[in-house]
């Protein structure tokens, strides 16, 4: 197919002009790729997709949607009122939305996974430092976008929400007042803080997709690893990306889907995980629900958030725990990169999931004793595993790791 | 020589062009990041008058000042009771610690523990120092009512549903709170025998 169409006159008039055709060879038909790739490695194509669902949606969702928190007649919104007019009145609106509110845990969903495959077979190791860095980039400012775009709604939790990430500057010494109006526009959440918001929420994802090309290209530098962690010499080692791993990705995407439809058709509120139930209260600036929450995918960190006594030490902690996979890879000082190869790690880092999905349970659940006692003890996990990893060479030891694949 | 003299007059050529591109990028920066900060309807102080009198004894009352929440309680003397007995558990009994939750009017004992122009209507700033969510008033002693939300020895106050600050019924945060500090009281003062201007 591909080659068919690389053999016809226009695909030569523009293959002079842009050298299109060295471009598909060094990135796809000649692109050398470990032929021992298990479905790990799926979650890369997946996130782009979803990363690309995400852009569409929200371009046809802006069409309807009016960023305003005026009140209407009705005794809510603008905005809450737009995002309801586009569930009932708008054609297909109510498709269009979900996709693009089961997208964003999807999106989530699939990352997680692409940086858990990165932990477990080390693939964060040199000679990929960076590319692992610009992944780390990424997830920050996918974590932005999402909260961005959790206000819009204009919801009870879009507005508690909002008010409590906000204050959370406030922690800062000296500036922290300044930072908090900057981002709010006003002295609480209000109409200001719904049109800012709005604003970065179109803005970060377009920077998501210039850093996705990015760390795709950093990606086709320094190649894949894979599930044994070992460089590759032999050119019997690797298959041409395209078709094989082109039909594998798309064998994923179908997969994918099936999952995906069956939410955004059938739960689209996936039991109160993907839209919180109190979301579908419009926004009340006197009253805080009893019980807020951030989305399941921010509740790891609110967790390590609500594990302090102090303010201050709260917000660093929190940002420590995102701060610290910048430096992941130099932390990390064995020789050898898969887990697989690597016995104490190995625990170690299945360990590390467990506790970010402890994590993430307490900071779901309402506030009790048992559980701020369960979120300390996860919490103290997540930073003890980066400050192990260093000492880990001293006395780990690691098994043989293979000659070739 | 003169190639040096050259060479030393380019390099001071590329210094005092960069350094002065660098000082108007900066500067250009700065009508943004202005732009975001709050606009001027914005920080126009509006006032909001309330009449005190139209809260019920032991009731309370949230209303809107500048886009904040604020509270209006009405203490009953046996409320009013509940703010003695417990100074130890307090991390800041005096309102002391910080400008916002004090005001001038602040001037005797007395008035540093009611925290109110008049003991019996309390108002102040309904936002948790913590993170900013209203605090649910639970304002009677003991954990009859409230369950496990409160330690055994509730003496009446506040509970913040978000993470768990206490607060006492003169909205005095309780030590092993997240939050730093005692609601802050806003200027306030009296119009009239029941009515209070705010701001
Ligand atoms: C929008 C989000 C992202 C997209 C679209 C994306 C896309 C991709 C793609 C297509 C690949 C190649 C296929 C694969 O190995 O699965 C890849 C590889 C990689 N990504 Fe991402 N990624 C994203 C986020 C992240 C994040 C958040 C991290 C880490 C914090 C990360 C770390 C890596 C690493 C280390 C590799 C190389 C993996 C290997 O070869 O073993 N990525 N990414
Ligand atoms: S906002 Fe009140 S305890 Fe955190």
């Amino acid at each position: 197919m591909l080659d068919k169409i690389m053999k016809t006159d226009l695909f030569a008039w523009i293959d002079r002009r842009t050298d299109a055709g060295a471009i598909i060879k060094s990135q796809l038909t000649e692109y050398p790729a470990p032929k021992n790739l298990n479905y790990m490695w799926n979650f890369g194509s997946l996130a782009l997709l979803v990363l690309v669902l995400q852009i569409l949606t929200g371009i046809f969702l802006v069409m309807y949607y009016k960023p305003s928190a005026e009140a209407t007649f009705g005794g809510f919104t603008v905005a809450f009122d737009s995002v309801e007019r586009i569930m009932r009145d708008v054609n297909f609106g109510w498709l269009i939305r979900y996709m693009h509110a089961v997208g964003a845990s999807m999106f989530f969903v699939v990352v997680y996974m692409h940086i858990g495959r990165g932990m477990y077979y080390g693939s964060f190791k040199a000679p990929r430092e960076l590319l692992w860095i610009i992944g780390v980039v990424i997830l920050l400012i996918m974590q932005g976008a999402a909260f961005f775009g959790y206000l819009l709604p204009w919801g009870q939790m879009s507005f508690w929400g909002a008010t409590v990430i906000t204050n959370l500057f406030g922690a800062i010494p000296v500036l922290g007042e300044y930072i908090g109006q900057i981002l709010v526009g006003g002295f609480a959440v209000g109409d200001p803080t719904l049109n800012r918001f709005f604003s970065l929420h179109y803005l970060f994802p377009l920077l998501l997709a210039a850093i996705v090309g990015g760390h795709i290209h950093a990606l086709h530098v320094v190649h894949s690893n894979n599930p044994e962690g070992i460089d590759l010499h032999k050119p019997e080692e690797t298959i041409p990306f395209h078709p094989y791993y082109t039909l594998k990705d798309a064998f994923g995407v179908a997969f994918f889907l099936l999952f995906y439809c069956y939410i955004v058709f059938f739960n689209p509120q996936m039991g109160g995980y993907f839209i919180e139930v109190d979301n579908y209260v419009p926004a009340n600036n006197l009253q805080t629900p009893a019980h807020i929450a951030p989305v399941w995918y921010l509740t790891p960190w609110y967790t390590i958030l609500r594990s302090f006594e102090s303010k201050l030490l709260g917000v660093a902690a929190m940002g420590g725990s995102l701060a610290i996979l910048f430096v992941l890879p130099f932390l990390c000082k064995s020789a050898v990169r898969s887990a697989r190869y690597r016995p104490v790690y190995k625990i170690m880092v299945i360990m590390f999931f467990i506790d970010v999905i402890v994590l993430g349970y307490c900071g779901h659940s309402a506030p009790t004793a048992t559980l701020k006692v369960v979120g300390q003890i996860a919490t103290a996990y997540y930073f003890l595993f980066f400050f192990a990893l260093p000492l880990l060479p001293k006395f780990e030891k690691t098994k043989p790791v293979p000659e070739g694949i | 020589m003169t190639d040096q003299a050259n060479q030393s007059r380019r390099n001071f050529l590329y210094v005092a062009a960069g350094g002065l591109g660098a000082v108007a990028a900066g500067a250009t920066v700065v009508p943004f990041i202005g732009s975001m900060l709050p606009a001027a309807d914005t920080l126009a102080a509006s006032k909001t008058e309330f009449d005190v009198s139209t809260v019920e004894a032991g009731q309370l009352v949230t209303i809107q000042w500048q886009g904040k929440p604020v509270f209006v309680v009405h203490r009953t003397p046996e409320l009013l009771k509940q703010v003695d007995g417990h100074d130890d558990k307090l991390k800041d009994a005096n309102s002391e610690a910080i400008a916002e939750v004090q005001q001038e009017w602040m001037d005797t004992p007395e008035k540093r523990k009611y925290r109110a122009i008049k003991p019996e209507y309390l108002i102040v700033v309904a936002s948790c120092t913590h993170l900013g969510c209203i605090p649910l008033f639970k304002p009677s002693e003991g954990r009859k009512e409230w369950g496990d939300s409160v330690p055994d020895d509730w003496a009446g106050g506040w509970h913040c549903p978000c993470h768990g600050s206490y607060y006492d019924i003169s909205a005095r945060v309780l030590n092993g709170s997240p939050a730093p500090h005692n609601l802050h009281v806003m200027p306030y003062q009296y119009k009239s025998d029941t009515t209070v201007v705010i701001g």
